[in-house]
């Protein structure tokens, strides 16, 4: 496969949040400032690199059989190293994911990238889709995020935006104002993909 | 009141029985526009007097909101290259809704990004008119006491100055004392008003909500004309006074809590909504019956003074199981 | 029974390997991390004690004997002015509001009067729970005296995780009572 249409794959048509509708548990709960967002998405970009990497090397090793938990320990050990070094060289970062960093373990996008793809494809193309999909991630939520920060607390990236006057909306960074951005987003990207692949032909 | 109507020639007639589904039936603007005019018509009492007790900011809300709820609706009809149905009336109504939901002294973008909220996201993005699972105008009302509690918690008095000051279901819940109270409703140490003046609507509260005696005088106008089931809001405000006394609630403070918060305003213009409540009598009865189960419930052991909004929306959500349930059965079909 | 024995091995490879890595990497990490831990308990010492204390935490085997008792302690200081022993500072774990425990740090005199008490971690609502890390609220249990219970006023609207303060507070007042006696 090329490796452009891997990454053309990872980040639209086959973006984790916006299409495929998974892994959206931390989705909701990170996005509340962009600066979370990135963290979070950055933490999922390398476990995605790291398992994919180690699961393709391994693809011919690993009997079908007990493939999963293979997978699931793996997975699990780049999660705890992340967590070790995030906690003694990013202490803020650590703080502010909390309890969403050791989850991404369960995080069905790594599971999924491990099963759809690198147990069946080569190292450079793993990594590469590994890259991919977490970059798609990292992107919807940057946007969810700053949407969320900007209209629900008035700030970008911890900077304020509008003068003193400006009553940020509440709603936005409350679990509600998640789904319902969310959910908008999803259907305007995947109207504009739709009107892309159909132009296309 | 959005909703889907029968094709019928007059649909004020319709006898209980033959309304037995909600699948989509041949729907015409203009029956539509009729019962929305009806509404109108029948809030039109309580707008006079929102605007004669709480001045001219009363007026500016309503506008507002009606002109937001209008224009929204148009630009996103068009934005979604739909037919644009402005002239149904509907959003018209959402739009005085939405405004007596609100305090005098609410700030001019708060009717607009309610009425836009309603409309864009409540309405339109589940399908338009008749689709919406939700009542606009109350979803509105959540999502704003959601952002900007300050705000929306912040009541006025009736008269030209805009004084501060709490509401009869706030007083009664929190006391006069501040300790234990939400941060969020100001307080001062104030007198439950008279009877009379919580009929007529001399008292602090939203600006539609205020005046039983107004919003009575519309829905009567409601079940005369047959816009409404007269059931429903009996049923309601019945079962929320019998509940009040189960839980505690001394008689002579029982009459506050019928004619004080949006108690009326809910259950004659928002309960009946067609579209958001079960289609089915029985149904009907059940929504109002859960409805005034949990508006006793919130406003006793909940964490608000008022249950009203949360209520009716909870029912909403539950109205498409209460129908299935209480669909009639056909006749001749094997079981 | 012969397939089951290699999967089983294959897996214990997988996992043996994942240990070491892991091993490996807490080594690296660890004492980072303690220094780090400890770095933000020493600066909510000296906001409660002043600048010019010396800080020892309590040796280890004495720690673990008072955990034993007293399970919710997660440090115990020992604060020296010059060379002579001034008071103790003791982090306690108690439940709040939110998700995670609230961790105090409660500064004792030798006599038991609270020198200070800081908010050293939590997960409470920003903007109402979050209050109680501000002077205004842990400046009230300054000079109350660990011979009796404490209590101070709540924060409007933040009962809860107010509460919470008063009994991390008061569970290092038990530990303190239990180290004077010993």
């Amino acid at each position: 496969m090329k490796l452009s249409k891997i990454f053309k794959n990872g980040i639209i048509n086959d973006n984790p949040i916006f299409v495929q509708l998974i892994g959206m548990c931390s989705t909701l709960a990170v996005t509340t400032n962009v600066t979370n967002s990135l963290a979070m998405g950055l933490a999922v970009i390398a476990v995605l690199v790291g398992s994919n990497f180690v699961i393709s090397l391994l693809r011919h090793v690993i009997p079908d059989k007990i493939r999963i938990p293979a997978f699931v320990v793996v997975i699990a050990t780049f999660v705890t190293i992340i967590e070790m070094f995030m906690k003694a060289y990013a202490q803020p970062i650590y703080q502010a994911l909390g309890i969403f960093l050791p989850l991404i373990v369960v995080n069905c996008i790594i599971l999924a990238r491990a099963e759809a793809f690198a147990f069946k494809n080569g190292i450079i193309p793993s990594i590469a889709d590994g890259l991919a999909v977490g970059f798609g991630y990292t992107i919807a939520l940057v946007i969810l995020g700053s949407i969320r920060e900007i209209f629900g607390a008035g700030t970008f990236l911890g900077k304020t935006l509008f003068g003193a006057n400006f009553q940020p909306a509440g709603i936005f960074v409350a679990p509600a104002g998640a789904f319902i951005v969310l959910g908008l987003l999803i259907g305007v990207f995947n109207f504009v993909r739709n009107k892309k692949a159909s132009s296309e032909v | 009141m959005e909703g889907k109507v029968l094709n019928t020639i007059n649909s004020n007639s319709v006898p209980d029985m033959l309304v037995v589904s909600s699948s989509p039936h041949i729907r015409s603007n203009e029956s539509v526009k009729r019962i929305m005019l009806d509404v109108i018509i029948a809030l039109i009492p309580a707008s006079i007097g929102a605007v004669y007790f709480f001045g001219l900011n009363a007026l500016k809300l309503i506008l507002l909101s009606i002109a937001s709820a209008l224009f929204f609706e148009a630009a996103i009809q068009k934005l979604f290259r739909k037919e644009i149905t402005i002239n149904d009336c509907s959003a018209i109504v959402t739009g005085i809704l939405i405004a007596f939901n609100l305090p005098a002294n609410a700030p001019w973008w708060i009717p607009v990004f309610g009425s836009g909220f309603a409309i864009i996201v409540v309405k339109q993005c589940f399908g338009g008119i008749g689709s919406n699972f939700m009542n606009p105008a109350l979803a509105a009302r959540a999502v704003l006491l959601a952002s900007w509690p300050n705000i929306m918690s912040n009541f006025v008095l009736p008269g030209v100055d805009a004084v501060t000051g709490s509401t009869p279901l706030a007083i009664m819940k929190y006391g006069g004392a501040d300790a234990g109270a939400s941060a969020t409703v100001a307080q001062a140490v104030q007198e439950l008003p008279s009877v009379m003046d919580m009929f007529i609507g001399n008292i602090g509260g939203a600006i539609g909500e205020t005046s039983a005696l107004l919003l009575l005088i519309g829905g009567l106008y409601l079940i005369i004309r047959k816009v409404i089931n007269w059931k429903i809001p009996v049923v309601y405000i019945g079962t929320t006074a019998i509940l009040l006394l189960i839980l505690g609630v001394e008689m002579d403070q029982l009459i506050y809590h019928i004619l004080g918060g949006g108690l009326i305003l809910g259950a004659f213009f928002m309960a009946t909504d067609y579209s958001t409540t079960p289609v089915t009598p029985l149904g009907q009865i059940i929504f109002a019956l859960g409805a005034g189960i949990l508006t006793a419930l919130i406003r006793v052991k909940g964490g608000f003074p008022e249950g009203v909004s949360y209520s009716i929306l909870l029912m909403n959500v539950a109205s498409p199981l209460i129908e299935k349930f209480t669909a009639p059965k056909i006749f001749g079909r094997a079981k | 029974m012969k397939e089951t024995i290699k999967l089983g091995l294959i897996l214990f490879i997988i996992t043996a390997v994942s240990a070491g890595v892991l091993a490996i990497s807490n080594n690296l990490t660890k004492d980072k991390i303690a220094e780090i831990a400890m770095a933000g308990s020493i600066e909510a010492l000296k906001e409660v004690f002043g600048e010019e204390n010396d800080f020892k935490a309590l040796d280890e085997g004495r720690l673990d004997e008072i955990k034993k008792v007293n399970e919710s302690t997660e440090e115990i200081f020992e604060v020296y002015s010059g060379e002579s022993l001034s008071g103790y500072a003791i982090k306690i774990s108690s439940k709040g509001f939110g998700k995670t425990n609230l961790i105090t740090l409660t500064g004792f005199s030798l006599d038991g009067n609270i020198i200070g008490m800081r908010l050293v971690e939590h997960s409470e609502t920003e903007g109402i729970g979050s209050k109680a890390t501000l002077p205004d609220f842990t400046d009230r249990f300054q000079g109350k005296n660990a011979s009796e219970e404490i209590t101070v006023d709540t924060i409007s609207g933040a009962t809860i995780t107010s509460k919470g303060v008063m009994s991390g507070v008061n569970e290092a007042r038990k530990v303190f009572n239990e180290q004077l006696s010993n």
